[in-house]
C-alpha cells in the first residue's frame, strides 16, 4: 500500500508505507507533489477560498496521501479534494475511498485508489483563515469638482501562515491576476481606474442625520459630499464593494491638494456613492419653525399647519445646490408626539417639489441653488419656507 | 489482533472457585474474533457485539470480563451463548466492590466443549455524523450532491475490522451512556427499573438485532478490505421501524482518537431550481438565495433520508475550479421532501421596500366615554372635546422595488406578516400563506428592475373587528 503526505505548512506527502493507518506505521517512504498551480478566491465577503493543484503520484491500488496544515486555520470540514479527469492517452482512474482524520493533528489522509500506476492530477480547495482582503480607493477631483478620477484597489493581508509562490486572484471584481504572496505579506493591486467620471458636490442640511452646528442660533451643520453615480460609462458595470477613499484635488499646478478621506459604503450600479468632506462654513443655513396653528377637526382630532423657514447664505464666490433634508416625523414629534406615522401634505411654501426619487412617507429632499456671493457686495440671504398640513392627529 | 485497551476485556479463569479472593491467578484471554458496532448519532449511543470463541469444561466456569478506562455502561453487559448450544447457563453476575469496572459470570457448562460466546453492550464516546458536499455548476441547473459519514472514535477502545452499522432517527435515553460509564454499579441500582426496561426498548436493541446472516468473521472482513482496493466501499441503506440503518461494507478499523470520513451515496446532475425569497420569520429580514432541489428518484436522489448535518455548497467556476457559496446546517429530509439550500443574501440582487405615502380615513369616536359611537362625518352629529378617536383605517402605501443584475431572470417570494385587522391591496395576484401572512411574487428578467406596489389598510381601535388579513384587488393607493 502506497502512502502520499502533504508536508506542512501545508502540504501532500505520499507515503509509501505498512499497515492500515499511518498513526500504526513507523517507517514511511515519502514523495512530496509540489503545487502546479494555486487560485485564491477573493469574491466571497467572508470567506478566502485556496484551490491548489497539485500532480500526485499514485500506484495501481490504494494509496494514502495526507494533507496537514500544521499552524494555519485552514477549516477542515471545507477540505474538498477532486482529482481532475487524466487525459486520453494516459487512463488513469482514481478515486476517494476514504479520509481519516489522526488524534490531535491539522492532518488527514485520504485513501485513493488507482486502476494502474501513474500521474493524477488533483484539485484541493480548502477556507483559509487569516488570509483576508479590502478594497479602497482614491479619487482625484478637476480642478472645477465636475469630474473625478476613481482608482479602485486590493489589499490582500496573508496572515496565514502560508506563502505561495504564485497565485491566481480572483475577486468578483476586475480581472484576474497572479501574483506571489509572501507570509506576513500585504500586496496591494489596482484593480480599476474610472477616468473622468461626472461628479457632484452636494451641499446637504439636515438635521436628524446631520444635527445644528449651534443649536442657539439655529445653525444646521452643512457637510458637504462628492456623489459619483455608479452608472454610465466606465461605472455601472459592477457594485463598488465597501472601502476607505482618499479624496484630493487636483490644484492645477501640477499636484493635488487632499481634502479628506470617508469611508465609502458598497455601491450597487446605479446607486450614488457619497463621500463626506467635512462641513462647509460658507454656506449658512438658520433653520426655525417659523409657525405652527392647531385646529380641532371633531372631538379630540386636529390639524396642525405647521411652518419651517430656511435663511440660507452663500459666502461663496460660487454658486451651489442646497439638499434641504427634513423628516416629517421629526417636525411632527415636537408638536405631538406619539408612534403613529404622520399623515401630511405639502402646503404652499417655496418649498413645493421634492425629489421623487429620494423621497418618501417620511423624509422630504428639496433641492435649492444658491447663486454665488457678488463680487461687491455682501451674500445674498435667501429664505425658504416648507409649509406642512399634519391631518389626522390625536 | 490487537490486544486492546480494555485491559484483558475477558478472562477465562483456570480456578475452579466462582470469586477470586486469592493474590495468585491464571487467565486466558479468548480473543475477539469479530465486532460489530452500531452507532447511534442522535446519542452518545453504540451498541457494540462482540464475538470470542471459549472452551468450556464440565462444570462452573468463572469468566471475567473487565472494561478499564473505556466508557462501556456496566448495567448494558449481556453474554449470549452462540454455536454449538449445548446447554450452557449463566449461574450469576457478580460486580466485585474491589474492582472498579469488571464483572465475573459464572458459566455452567455441562460438558467440556469449545463455543462461541457473544457479549454486547453500550458504550459511549464512539460518534457518527453526517456530512455533504454540493457543487452546483457554472449555471446553476443541475448539482452534484455528495453525501459522507464520519465515525469518531473517542472511546478509549481500538476497534479493528469492525462491522459498522449508523443508525439514523432519534432515540429516547433516560441516563446518558457516559454518566453510566462513571457510575459504580451498586449504585445503578438505586435508579428505577422501569426506566431501564425503556431505555433498553427505545434504545432497540432487538428492533436493531443482527440480520440472518451471521457476522463476518475477522477473515471475512479481511477479505472484504482486500477486495475494497478499487472502489469506494457501499453504504447499504435499509429502512428498519422509524429507523434507518446504514451498514458500512465490509469492515472498519478506526482506532481510539481517529475519525473517518467515508462516502454514504454520490449523485451526480441533480436538477434544482434558484429561488429568492423574503421571508423574515425563517430567513430574518433579508432576501436570500436559495438552491430548492428534492431528496426523489427522480432527482437521482431518495434512496435513503438525509440524517442531520453540515453541507457545504460551492459553484464551479468557467476555469473548472470552485467558488465558494456557503455552509449550512441541514436538517434531517425524509425521502420525497424538498432540500433547500440558503445561500445568504446576493449583492447582485437589490431589495429595498420603500413607504411612500400614510393616511387615515374611516375616523370614529367615542362620545364621552360612553357605549355610544360616532364616525367623522356622520349627518347631524357634533362631535365635542371630550369626544375622543377610537378608531381609524391606517392606509399605508408601499413599494418594493428589486433590482436584478445577474445576467439571468430570478424568481422572488416575499411573504409578509401581519397582525390585526387588515386588508392587503394590491395588483400582484398575491396569496395567503396563512391568516396572516400575505405570500407574492415576481420574475425579474436579467438587468431589470421591479417596482411592486401594494396598499395595507390596518383597521385600528374600534374599527378592528378581525384578526386576519384580507386580500383585495385594486391599485394601492386609490
Amino acid at each position: 500500500m502506497n502512502r502520499t503526505r502533504l508536508l506542512y505548512p501545508l502540504g501532500i506527502l505520499l507515503l509509501l508505507g505498512i499497515g492500515p493507518l499511518d498513526a500504526l506505521a513507523r517507517i514511511k517512504l515519502t514523495t512530496l507533489p509540489v503545487r502546479e498551480q494555486v487560485h485564491i478566491h477573493l469574491d466571497h465577503p467572508q470567506i478566502t477560498l485556496v484551490e491548489e493543484e497539485r500532480i500526485v503520484p499514485l500506484v495501481k491500488g490504494v494509496n494514502q496521501v495526507d494533507f496537514s496544515w500544521a499552524n494555519t486555520r485552514i477549516d477542515p470540514d471545507s477540505l474538498v479534494l477532486r482529482i481532475l479527469p487524466a487525459p486520453g492517452d494516459q487512463p488513469l482512474d482514481a478515486k476517494v475511498l476514504s479520509v481519516s482524520y489522526p488524534p490531535n493533528e491539522n492532518a488527514l489522509v485520504w485513501s485513493v485508489s488507482a486502476s494502474a500506476s501513474g500521474a493524477a492530477r488533483v484539485r484541493i480547495s480548502y477556507a483559509l483563515g487569516g488570509l483576508s482582503k479590502d478594497f479602497h480607493y482614491r479619487a482625484i477631483a478637476g480642478r472645477d469638482e465636475k469630474t473625478l478620477e476613481l482608482a479602485q484597489y486590493l489589499r490582500v493581508n496573508n496572515h496565514a501562515n502560508e506563502a505561495y509562490d504564485l497565485a491566481q486572484f480572483e475577486t468578483g471584481i476586475g480581472a484576474e491576476f497572479e501574483k506571489p504572496l509572501g507570509l506576513n505579506e500585504t500586496k496591494e493591486v489596482q484593480l480599476n481606474r474610472f477616468p473622468n467620471i461626472p461628479v457632484r458636490k452636494t451641499y446637504t442640511s439636515d438635521p436628524v442625520q446631520f444635527g445644528y452646528l449651534d443649536r442657539a442660533q439655529d445653525k444646521l451643520n452643512v457637510p458637504m459630499h462628492y456623489v459619483i453615480k455608479n452608472a454610465g460609462g466606465s461605472l455601472g458595470k459592477a457594485a463598488l464593494p465597501e472601502g476607505k477613499a482618499r479624496i484630493f484635488q487636483n490644484d492645477g499646478k501640477g499636484g493635488s491638494a487632499f481634502l479628506g478621506e470617508d469611508r465609502g459604503k458598497f455601491t450597487p450600479p446605479d446607486d450614488e456613492l457619497e463621500l463626506y468632506l467635512g462641513l462647509a462654513r460658507d454656506i449658512v443655513v438658520r433653520r426655525t419653525i417659523d409657525r405652527s396653528e392647531r385646529q380641532r377637526i371633531a372631538g379630540n382630532l386636529y390639524r396642525y399647519d405647521v411652518t419651517v423657514k430656511y435663511e440660507i447664505e452663500n459666502f461663496k464666490d460660487t454658486p451651489a445646490t442646497l439638499n434641504i433634508v427634513e423628516s416629517v416625523r421629526y417636525i411632527r414629534d415636537q408638536l405631538n408626539r406619539h408612534d403613529r406615522d404622520p399623515e401630511w401634505r405639502l402646503g404652499d411654501g417655496t418649498l413645493r417639489n421634492p425629489d421623487p426619487e429620494k423621497s418618501d412617507a417620511d423624509k422630504l429632499l428639496f433641492h435649492v441653488d444658491l447663486p454665488a456671493r457678488p463680487a461687491d457686495g455682501p451674500a445674498p440671504k435667501q429664505t425658504q419656507t416648507l409649509r406642512l398640513t399634519l391631518n389626522n392627529e390625536w | 489482533m490487537n490486544l486492546n485497551r480494555l485491559v484483558g476485556l475477558l478472562c477465562l479463569l483456570l480456578l475452579p472457585l466462582a470469586l477470586p479472593a486469592r493474590n495468585v491467578d491464571l487467565a486466558t484471554v479468548p480473543e475477539r474474533r469479530t465486532v460489530q458496532l452500531t452507532i447511534y448519532n442522535s446519542e452518545d449511543l453504540t451498541l457494540v457485539r462482540e464475538s470470542r470463541v471459549v472452551t468450556f469444561k464440565k462444570g462452573v466456569n468463572p469468566l471475567q470480563f473487565s472494561w478499564a478506562n473505556t466508557l462501556i455502561d456496566p448495567t448494558s453487559v449481556e453474554l449470549k451463548f452462540r454455536e454449538p448450544q449445548t446447554g450452557l447457563e449463566v449461574a450469576d453476575t457478580t460486580f466485585p466492590h474491589d474492582k472498579p469496572q469488571t464483572l465475573y459470570w459464572n458459566v455452567v457448562s455441562p460438558t467440556d466443549h469449545e463455543t462461541t460466546i457473544e457479549i454486547s453492550y453500550f458504550t459511549s464516546g464512539i460518534s457518527w455524523a453526517a456530512d455533504y458536499l454540493a457543487i452546483a455548476d457554472a449555471d446553476e441547473k443541475v448539482l452534484r450532491l455528495e453525501s459522507f459519514v464520519r465515525v469518531k472514535n473517542l472511546s478509549g477502545e481500538d476497534y479493528e475490522n469492525a462491522q459498522v452499522r449508523l443508525v439514523v432517527g432519534t432515540i429516547n435515553l433516560v441516563e446518558k451512556i457516559a454518566e453510566l460509564a462513571k457510575l459504580p454499579v451498586g449504585r445503578l441500582d438505586e435508579l428505577k427499573r422501569e426506566e431501564y426496561q425503556e431505555l433498553r426498548q427505545r434504545a432497540g436493541r432487538k428492533a436493531m438485532a443482527p440480520p440472518p446472516a451471521p457476522m463476518l468473521s475477522m477473515a471475512a472482513g479481511m477479505v472484504a478490505d482486500a477486495a475494497e482496493m478499487d472502489a469506494p466501499k457501499e453504504i447499504i441503506k435499509e429502512g428498519l421501524s422509524e429507523y434507518f440503518i446504514y451498514t458500512i461494507e465490509g469492515t472498519e478499523t478506526v482506532p481510539t482518537g481517529w475519525a473517518k470520513r467515508l462516502r454514504s451515496f454520490e449523485a451526480d446532475a441533480v436538477p434544482m431550481t434558484v429561488e429568492y425569497r423574503y421571508r423574515p420569520r425563517e430567513y430574518g429580514d433579508q432576501l436570500v438565495r436559495l438552491y430548492l432541489l428534492k431528496n426523489d428518484t427522480a432527482s437521482k436522489l431518495g434512496s435513503t433520508p438525509l440524517p442531520d448535518g453540515v453541507m457545504q455548497i460551492f459553484q464551479t467556476n468557467v476555469s473548472g475550479g470552485l467558488n465558494y457559496l456557503a455552509t449550512q446546517a441541514l436538517n434531517y429530509v425524509p425521502i420525497g421532501d424538498k432540500i433547500e439550500l440558503n445561500l445568504g443574501t446576493d449583492r447582485l440582487v437589490i431589495f429595498e421596500q420603500v413607504k411612500q405615502k400614510v393616511y387615515r380615513d374611516n375616523l370614529w369616536f367615542q362620545i364621552k366615554g360612553g357605549n355610544l359611537y360616532r364616525k367623522l362625518g356622520e349627518d347631524g352629529v357634533k362631535l365635542e372635546l371630550d369626544s375622543q378617536v377610537a378608531g381609524w383605517d391606517e392606509h399605508t402605501i408601499y413599494r418594493q422595488k428589486i433590482r436584478n443584475y445577474r445576467p439571468k431572470p430570478i424568481h422572488v417570494q416575499i411573504r409578509r406578516d401581519y397582525a390585526g385587522d387588515i386588508v392587503f391591496r394590491s395588483r400582484l395576484n398575491p396569496t395567503l400563506h396563512d391568516f396572516q401572512t400575505v405570500q407574492f411574487e415576481a420574475d425579474i428578467a436579467a438587468g431589470e428592475k421591479a417596482a411592486l406596489d401594494y396598499e395595507v389598510i390596518a383597521r385600528m381601535g374600534y374599527n378592528q373587528k378581525q384578526n386576519r388579513v384580507e386580500l383585495q384587488s385594486g391599485e394601492a393607493g386609490r
